[in-house]
């Protein structure tokens, strides 16, 4: 028991003190989560309009396969990413391997599914009026659409939110595509997972602090902008 | 109020994006990348050499730890210039079979056994082979890492000395596939016995304060030395690795002053690896 | 050239999922300027006809003309030049401002937006300063419907078509709505397509109303639909048997014994007291019954008088100094007259 309390106290000290080591995987994490976030926004939001906006031979299922990854293991992200970002794979000459970039790009897969989902079922329940309402108003096919994700925008922000919240807290990527590199790779998660490993729980407690308090500020927005959407 | 928190996520956005692709522009000249083993990382090993053998070279040294199964697959993959681990069987292998060179051996450190105080199988002062036969024939529990790390190897290769087949499905055999620490800590938790790099025991018995319910009852074993060694992966199979600076890193480590600091690295004040470079 | 008519339909034919139809119209015309009320019942296809007319649907089968050319749907200048008010106005989740001036902004109009907007604003009584800024969640219903009122008037549209704008708004918005709509009208000979259940407000609005009852346009509004059954009498008349005892005849024969005649309140003639027998009288029919509401139509300056017929509700349209010469009032018993032959099938 008492390590834990021991922990709790180093951890507060590491976190005020402004511990390097702590505060380098805090910001490894911020850039890789961002970056994915970006990305998968980047990608996932025209994709879920277009899933969710046009009826399409298909579309049933393919709605089915992104439900179904949106329970994609980070695990299996990782593998297959490192196979793909391996010198020996496909995308080996980019170098990814080991890198933030690299984490973001699998991170962005992991995502990807959810970011997709919620952006096609925020466009998919705008109010059946809108379309009509703004061919009234004389607006045109990409305008149409313009105004249609911006209708949906508080739910798209769900939709990243959301995406964020797992980027940040998975723990298999980073490990598998990062390598858990002191000072270059090293996330929020993976140095837990190693703290841990060594005993480190002071390390370990004062990094899951930031994690939780991460997790607040994230779930503290979804709560904002649930009320706005609704 | 809106459209400043707007400007201020964009300008957050853009600032970590540039930071991103930033960091990763300067990672390209002078990294080697290494894997090696979660032994050399855990001690604190690398955190003592890698600056010194920075300031002297000019060489960014990253490494990844990973059983020393996962090593070696890294650098039959092209994914890291250069390995440091230990097990010797395998990496003689691993050198025949071309994906290697250079193997030179660097130091060591020893492993040992450790089970319950009062010792249930009764294998206090044995030899290696002796006490994995005791065991066996009393099914002591006994944890495992059984996940092909250096560790493991080493464990495989007594288990063949002692002619025991390897007990995979026996209900005393744990196979943890975790890390050495969470081995040793599932071990204390099952009152079972195990063997383990003496770094790691060092470690375990801090987290202790000195008095940990399990407690070294074999060692000093020739078998039981554990030696480590530094292979370049080969230039001639991954023509994107930095041979040149895998065997700078190689001749570093095996240089007089860098083997006296191996010798003076000290865990909780005890020195835990000795150099052999130069030992025949 | 100005005799073409805004909108001419043709043989137009649209039919639900299952392929009955919702709506079959031979043929309709619809005059530059003019202002027509649709009534009818839910579901009888009005909604689907002002989209047609709206050019947000185009129907399954047959011709809509607009300015004597085509309806085509991808032609944006005929479309950007008629707009439609849902019922239920839908608000984009922005402010009213925003609301107000997206039509112009698609349009790419940005000069003197910020006046514009505050102009039409100012047309359906929401004062700027106070409502400009407000966002589309702080609005009552008859404020958010005048909202999408005034983001439709800002595109000065050549058609302004509405469904039931008045259908979940308070007094005031409704006022507030006929006065836009026809200040509007006034100024640009904005040609006003009204569906409506409220018949009083729209005939403050519109110069014709039409029923449109199981997808077909059946007439003005303004006829008395009376359903049967009708029976054959041995002198060549159908008799219906309203729910008082009296009775009420026919000169032509129905198409069946259920089918519903129609009858212009303009043929009706109202008396104070009995007229003595049938002798004196070219009308066969001669009906009891008690004034129970009196109106005003707002183009003819005529008067709507509703008589109730022991069960059956008839309209009647008089001048007004035959109303004040009658001294009728609600409550009043008053005596119907009209011919056999006024009687016409649906």
């Amino acid at each position: 028991m008492e390590y834990i309390f021991e922990g709790i106290v180093r951890a507060i000290e590491l976190l005020l003190t402004g511990n390097e080591e702590t505060y380098s995987a805090v910001f490894v994490t911020l850039k890789a989560s961002t970056m994915s976030m970006i990305g998968s926004l980047a990608l996932g939001i025209p994709c879920g309009f277009l899933l969710g906006y046009f009826d399409f031979p298909g579309k049933k299922q393919v709605r089915a396969l992104v439900d179904t990854l949106l329970a994609l293991p980070t695990v299996v992200v990782g593998l297959f990413v490192y196979a793909f970002v391996s010198y020996r794979g496909p995308l080996g000459e980019m170098q990814l391997l080991f890198t933030i970039p690299g984490i973001a790009l699998a991170q962005t897969i992991l995502v990807l599914p959810i970011v997709i989902s919620l952006t096609a079922t925020a466009v998919e329940s705008l109010d059946k009026r809108l379309r009509s309402t703004l061919m009234a108003l004389g607006a045109r096919g990409k305008q149409i659409a313009i105004a249609s994700i911006l209708e949906a925008r508080y739910a798209v922000m769900i939709a990243a939110v959301t995406a964020y919240g797992r980027a940040v807290s998975e723990v298999g990527i980073s490990m598998m595509i990062g390598g858990n590199i002191k000072w270059h790779t090293r996330t929020i998660t993976t140095a837990i997972a190693l703290e841990t490993g060594k005993g480190e729980f002071s390390m370990g407690i004062a990094l899951g602090i930031v994690l939780l308090t991460l997790a607040f500020t994230v779930n503290a927005l979804l709560t904002i902008l649930k009320k706005r959407s609704t | 109020m809106n459209k400043t928190i707007k400007k201020y996520l964009v300008l957050f956005l853009m600032v970590s994006c540039v930071i991103g692709i930033g960091s990763y522009a300067v990672a390209a000249e002078h990294v080697l990348k290494m894997a090696t083993t979660t032994s050399t990382d855990n001690t604190g090993l690398l955190d003592y050499l890698a600056p010194t053998f920075r300031a002297e070279t000019g060489i960014d040294l990253r490494w990844v730890s990973v059983g020393t199964g996962k090593a070696l697959e890294l650098g039959k993959n092209c994914d890291v210039d250069v390995l440091l681990v230990h097990a010797p069987d395998a990496e003689m292998q691993y050198v025949a079979d071309g994906h290697g060179v250079d193997r030179r051996q660097i130091m060591y450190n020893d492993f040992v056994f450790i089970g319950p105080k009062n010792d249930p199988c009764a294998v206090k002062g044995r030899s290696a082979m002796e006490t994995l036969k005791t065991i066996a024939s009393q099914k002591g529990l006994f944890a495992s890492r059984g996940d092909n790390s250096g560790t493991h190897k080493q464990e495989l290769i007594l288990w063949a000395e002692a002619e025991i087949p390897v007990p995979d499905k026996e209900p005393w055999y744990i196979q943890t596939g975790q890390g050495m620490l969470n081995t040793i800590t599932i071990a204390s938790e099952r009152n079972a016995y195990t063997m383990t790099d003496r770094g790691t025991f060092i470690k375990y018995e801090a987290n202790w304060r000195g008095n940990p319910p399990l407690v070294i009852l074999v060692e000093g074993d020739k078998s039981l030395r554990n030696q480590y060694s530094v292979i370049a992966v080969n230039p001639k199979q991954c023509s994107n690795v930095k041979y040149d600076l895998a065997s700078k890193f190689r001749a570093w480590m095996t240089l007089p002053k860098t083997q006296q600091l191996i010798g003076d690295f000290k865990l909780l004040g005890i020195q835990l690896f000795v150099p052999n470079a130069h030992e025949k | 050239m100005s005799e073409t008519p805004l909108y001419r339909i043709n043989n137009l034919k649209y039919r639900y999922e299952n392929g009955r139809f919702l709506l079959h119209i031979p043929e309709f015309a619809i005059a530059r300027g003019a202002s027509i009320g649709i009534v009818g019942p839910n579901g009888g296809g009005k909604t689907t006809l002002l989209k047609i007319l709206a050019l947000l649907e185009d129907p399954d089968e047959g011709t809509v003309y607009f300015d004597g050319t085509k309806v085509d749907r991808t032609n944006d200048a005929m479309k950007r030049s008629v707009t439609m008010l849902l019922q239920e106005a839908y608000l984009l989740k922005r402010t009213v401002f925003e609301n107000v001036a997206y039509g112009l902004k698609v349009r790419n109009e940005k000069q003197g937006l910020t006046e514009k907007v505050h102009r039409t604003l100012h047309m359906v009584g929401l004062p700027p300063d106070e409502f400009a800024q407000r966002r589309w969640h702080q609005l009552s219903g008859g404020e958010a419907q005048r909202v999408a009122l005034a983001s439709r008037l800002i595109i000065n549209p050549r058609v302004l078509i509405m469904d039931e704008p008045t259908a979940s708004v308070d007094q005031r918005s409704a006022v507030l709505i006929k006065d836009a709509v026809n200040t509007m009208r006034e100024q640009f000979n904005t040609t006003l397509i009204v569906a409506s259940h409220d018949l009083i407000w729209l005939n403050t609005v519109a110069s014709q109303v039409f029923r449109v009852y199981e997808g077909r346009i059946t007439g003005l509004a303004s006829d008395n639909v009376i359903d049967g059954p009708w029976n054959p009498e041995s002198d060549g008349l159908w008799k219906k048997v309203l729910p008082d005892g009296q009775v009420m005849f026919s000169a032509t024969p129905p198409g069946d014994s259920a089918a519903k005649a129609l009858l212009n309140p303009s043929d009706i003639v109202l008396a104070k007291a009995q007229p003595d027998g049938r002798d004196g009288l070219s009308a066969r029919n001669i009906i009891r019954g008690t004034v129970t509401l009196l109106s005003e139509e707002n183009h003819s300056k005529k008067v709507l008088a509703t008589i109730d017929l022991g069960g059956l509700s008839v309209i009647s349209r008089i001048t007004r100094r035959a109303a004040e010469s009658l001294h009728i009032l609600p409550g009043t018993p008053i005596f119907v007259i009209f011919k056999a032959s006024s009687l016409r099938w649906e």
